[in-house]
């Protein structure tokens, strides 16, 4: 630790808790219950708390098996998961809560090794069950996010499992290591692995607006953007962000809409101008199926019990 | 001949006055012509005066009157869908007949049918007709000869006069319907004039999956024939046991006034697919000319990837020894049969990496063009697609000849669909199934069977013939499987909708084919003795995102030799490029969005490419497991 460059600087707020690096700085909010802020170099990567994802646009052959409609309460869950519990952890050491008055003992040269913030949120279904969200930022600055979900017997199958981060403006492209084309579970045979680059946030122009856009197996990912939303940023120089994955591969979409905004358009024409970038970083996909479109059932091995643990981890940080 | 509305609602009457199915060859004036230029054809494509009535009641009644005046008509273009013109409500509904809860009918001959109980087509609220009128001059080639006019495409029931007199009507909206006008017509000034009717008896058979359209939406030509002309060619080539050799058997229909006839040659040549000559033989003419079988002491075989052409060519020479006409016609040698249980081409297991493809533009419907089905092929070599089913009706003629020289295993259907006949909501429900085995209805459909027989029975792409869609089966089914094995012993015969009346399981359909069944249930079928091969003639529902679980079928093909593979379904999405009433953008519509009720909505977008021909992100799954083989 002598060398103080490489710390982090804490700064136990009243309602957030500030950790700064040289270049990343985090701002995590009791209030909102999550991540309310990540910048790199100054520019915002974040326009709301990420949350725990569990919905995807409805596919043609969920429509045709009842699958949405059996696994509705997880719609709820994606949009109302709300935040019970924050637990934060300096140098691996667990602290009470540090808002007031408990904050009132910390000063304005708080450093630390590392930064640990759970967030635990309970799903709105029935029976409930809970998610934690953990961010653990390391002295160099860069953030080690993982989401656990913990399995629940009497609940219906899953769509997905993951994390969403909802960016302020669109991403120009992205790049990642992974496989070819748009895959799932039980759709990625014929990919192959590499790296890849997409330009823009293509939305696969199904007939009905659905879910689409997913990749398998993915080792890492930069989202690139080059514009924020700051009035006082006339920069228009490309800026990343980029995302590793930390263990396991993971599997990702980046669209410019929510799962919700796409299940609510019967046609293109109907979905918002694209202002965001909707990454959704997943640990567990539900297969889409092919059989028939008016009742079977995705193969068993593709399907998400929800009685089951699942998790999704990555490292997040500016581009090396 | 007079016409009468009445035939609309009389399933016995579908054809007055058409000449009978034939061959689909081309015939020249001369060898050049073969390359371009074919001066006995002569294109009635292009503007028409037109006519709208959304009831028939309302229809004009003189409108094919020489005399009659036309200033007030409006225009249309031919080939056209009527409602992508504008006059008609676009209607996109799948198994249900589109009169549903509108208009309350059963099927003739049906238990539940009665006079009293059906609302009649020729008095239909919902049938609205197209009154079609063209004036013409014959081109100089054609002139001082038999004349006739040919429709490649007209949905669904039509009436044709030439000069004021009724020629002839037809059904059957899929298939070539052919009429001699030659008493009729002169050199110039002839009006030609057509009257379309979107319902009759024939919509009970014509209930696929598809966007309701009516109208001329394929080619109207005018044929001159020469005095001597070859009105249908039979080939069949054979081959022997050893797949080195092989026979050519040619039958040949001659048309004439016989003593011109009597006095003609016929001259064969064959060459190869390089074009150098390989025989050529001269006979005398006859109504029937069957010459011996030529032999090939050596042949190339025709495969998916071989696809080797031989060509046939026919000059008919007349009394002085000119050259009166030329038919030029490539064919192939190959064999499919099936042997311990298995489908085998060539010698080898066929193993179909298929799809059925729906012929469909997103601007024009189904009016497409060559450069659609060339591009079609091209994507279908870009995704390891080695067969087609022509679901659920015969294709464009240019689409075959495509085939055989691409090397595209065709599966070659009837037009027919009687779905909502015997299905409702998802049951199984045949109470007034049609054609079933009801008496009335034979005709029709064995004249479906015979005009897709007759008009594709010399294209070496083509495997199996499928007696239609989604049907039930019954007496007449059967009856048309028969025809096909008496007519053609060198091809298959595929049926599915038999799986639903096992009963007639012996005489329907050489393979055993399923749709959408399960792998589990493949597999089953394949476990327990089987007694047939068996393909999937529609698999892999590629609606919206999807696709997922294609390894499971591809491991059937590893395990079960008797697994032949199938035909994904379907090619490209049939959707409708329109402007959008808000933004003015150019956005894709489907069922319903045309206030069109009672719709299936969006479920005819189930193709592996969009309806703007982009592939969907699923193709490369295909490409993967289709190149496989």
């Amino acid at each position: 630790m002598e060398n103080t460059k490489h710390q982090l600087q804490v700064v136990y707020g009243d309602g957030s808790l500030g950790v700064l690096s040289d270049r990343v700085k985090y701002l995590f909010s009791y209030e909102r219950g999550g991540l309310e802020s990540l910048t790199i170099d100054g520019k915002e990567w974040l326009y709301r708390v990420p949350k725990p994802l569990f919905w995807r646009a409805t596919t043609d052959n969920d429509r045709g098996n009842h699958f949405s409609e059996k696994s509705a309460m997880w719609l709820g869950a994606d949009l109302f998961s709300a935040c019970d519990e924050i637990a934060v952890a300096i140098d691996g050491q667990p602290i009470e809560l540090p808002i007031a008055p408990v904050n009132n003992q910390y000063s304005n040269h708080e450093t630390a090794d590392s930064v640990a913030i759970t967030f635990t949120y309970l799903t709105p279904t029935v029976p409930q069950t809970k998610v934690e969200i953990n961010y653990q930022v390391t002295a160099d600055g860069r953030l080690q996010l993982t989401a656990n979900y913990h399995g629940q017997a009497g609940l219906p199958q899953l769509p997905a499992f993951g994390i969403k981060l909802v960016m302020p403006t669109p991403a120009v492209s992205f790049e990642y290591q992974g496989l070819s084309g748009e895959t799932y579970p039980d759709r990625m045979d014929g990919a192959n692995a590499g790296n890849y680059q997409t330009v823009g946030m293509p939305v696969t122009p199904y007939l009905v607006p659905q879910e689409c856009g997913m990749h398998m197996q993915t080792d890492s990912l930069t989202v690139n953007r080059r514009s924020t939303l700051n009035n006082a940023d006339a920069d228009a120089q490309e800026f990343s962000l980029m995302i590793n994955q930390n263990g396991n591969p993971f599997a990702f979409s980046c669209l410019p809409y929510t799962a919700e905004e796409l299940e609510n358009a019967t046609h293109h024409e109907e979905l918002p101008a694209k202002r965001r970038t909707v990454l959704s970083i997943l640990g567990a996909v539900r297969g889409v199926g092919g059989i028939d479109s008016w009742g079977a059932e995705v193969e068993p091995q593709f399907q998400l019990a929800a009685d089951q643990d699942y998790s999704v981890s990555v490292e997040i940080g500016p581009q090396v | 001949m007079i016409p009468s509305i009445e035939w609309l609602d009389d399933p016995e009457i579908f054809s007055q006055g058409t000449v009978p199915a034939h061959s689909d060859h081309h015939y020249y004036k001369t060898a050049q012509e073969v390359q371009q230029g074919n001066s006995f054809e002569q294109s009635l494509n292009g503007t028409w005066q037109f006519h709208f009535a959304p009831t028939p009641q309302v229809r004009l009644t003189d409108f094919f009157d020489s005399q009659f005046d036309p200033a007030h008509m409006d225009e249309i273009q031919v080939p056209q869908h009527i409602e992508l013109a504008g006059y008609a409500q676009i209607k996109y509904i799948n198994t249900l007949y589109p009169w549903e809860g509108k208009e309350y009918r059963r099927p003739v001959g049906t238990e539940s049918y009665s006079p009293e109980n059906s609302s009649p087509f020729a008095t239909s609220e919902m049938n609205c007709v197209g009154q079609y009128r063209k004036q013409f001059d014959l081109d100089k080639g054609l002139q001082g000869q038999r004349i006739k006019v040919r429709f490649d495409g007209v949905q669904t029931a039509m009436y044709v006069w030439v000069n004021g007199h009724f020629v002839g009507y037809s059904e059957d909206s899929f298939t070539t319907a052919e009429f001699d006008i030659t008493q009729w017509v002169h050199a110039q000034h002839n009006v030609i004039a057509v009257e379309v009717f979107k319902y009759s008896t024939a919509s009970y058979l014509e209930d696929q999956d598809f966007f309701r359209f009516f109208g001329i939406f394929r080619d109207v030509t005018l044929l001159a024939e020469p005095a001597v002309h070859l009105a249908d060619l039979s080939l069949v080539p054979t081959v022997s046991d050893d797949f080195t050799q092989g026979d050519l058997a040619i039958q040949m229909k001659l048309t004439g006034e016989s003593a011109q006839l009597r006095a003609s040659t016929i001259r064969v040549t064959i060459a190869d697919s390089a074009n150098n000559q390989l025989l050529t033989q001269t006979m005398a003419a006859e109504e029937r000319t069957t010459p011996e079988p030529l032999h090939f002491d050596e042949v190339t075989l025709w495969s998916n990837q071989h696809p080797t052409l031989y060509h046939f060519q026919a000059e008919i020479i007349d009394a002085t020894g000119s050259v009166i006409e030329v038919i030029s016609y490539q064919f192939g040698f190959r064999k499919i049969e099936i042997k311990n249980n298995v489908v085998i081409l060539n010698g080898q297991r066929l193993i179909i990496s298929g799809v059925n493809r729906h012929e469909w533009n997103c601007q024009t419907g189904r009016v497409i063009s060559e450069q659609d089905m060339r591009a079609d092929l091209k994507t279908f070599d870009e995704l390891n697609i080695n067969a087609v089913r022509t679901c659920h009706y015969p294709d464009q003629d240019l689409w075959y000849d495509l085939c055989d020289q691409h090397g595209t295993y065709v599966m070659a259907e009837n037009n027919l669909e009687t779905h909502g006949s015997w299905q409702k909501m998802g049951a199984v429900e045949p109470s007034y199934n049609v054609p079933g085995s009801v008496p009335e209805w034979r005709g029709a459909v064995m004249a479906r069977a015979q005009n897709n027989y007759e008009m594709l029975k010399n294209h070496a792409s083509i495997l199996f013939w499928s007696l239609g869609n989604e049907s039930f089966a019954g007496e007449n089914i059967a009856q048309m499987n028969a025809y096909y094995k008496t007519m053609d012993p060198n091809r298959l015969t595929h049926y599915e909708g038999v799986f639903r009346d096992p009963a007639y399981r012996d005489r329907i359909s050489d393979v055993e084919s399923r749709m959408y069944a399960t792998p589990a249930e493949i597999a089953e079928y394949l476990e327990n003795n089987p007694d047939k091969p068996y393909l999937n003639c529609e698999y892999m529902h590629s609606m919206g995102n999807s696709v997922g679980g294609m390894k499971s079928y591809d491991d059937l093909i590893q395990k079960y030799p008797s697994y032949q593979g199938g035909f994904i379904w379907d090619f490209v999405d049939q959707a409708l490029l329109v402007k959008d009433e808000i933004t003015g953008q150019q956005v894709m519509r489907y069922g319903g969005d045309f206030d069109d009720r009672h719709s299936d909505y969006e479920f005819s977008g189930d193709g592996l490419l969009f309806a703007d021909r982009q592939p969907k992100p699923a193709t490369q799954e295909v490409k993967y497991f289709y190149g496989k083989y």
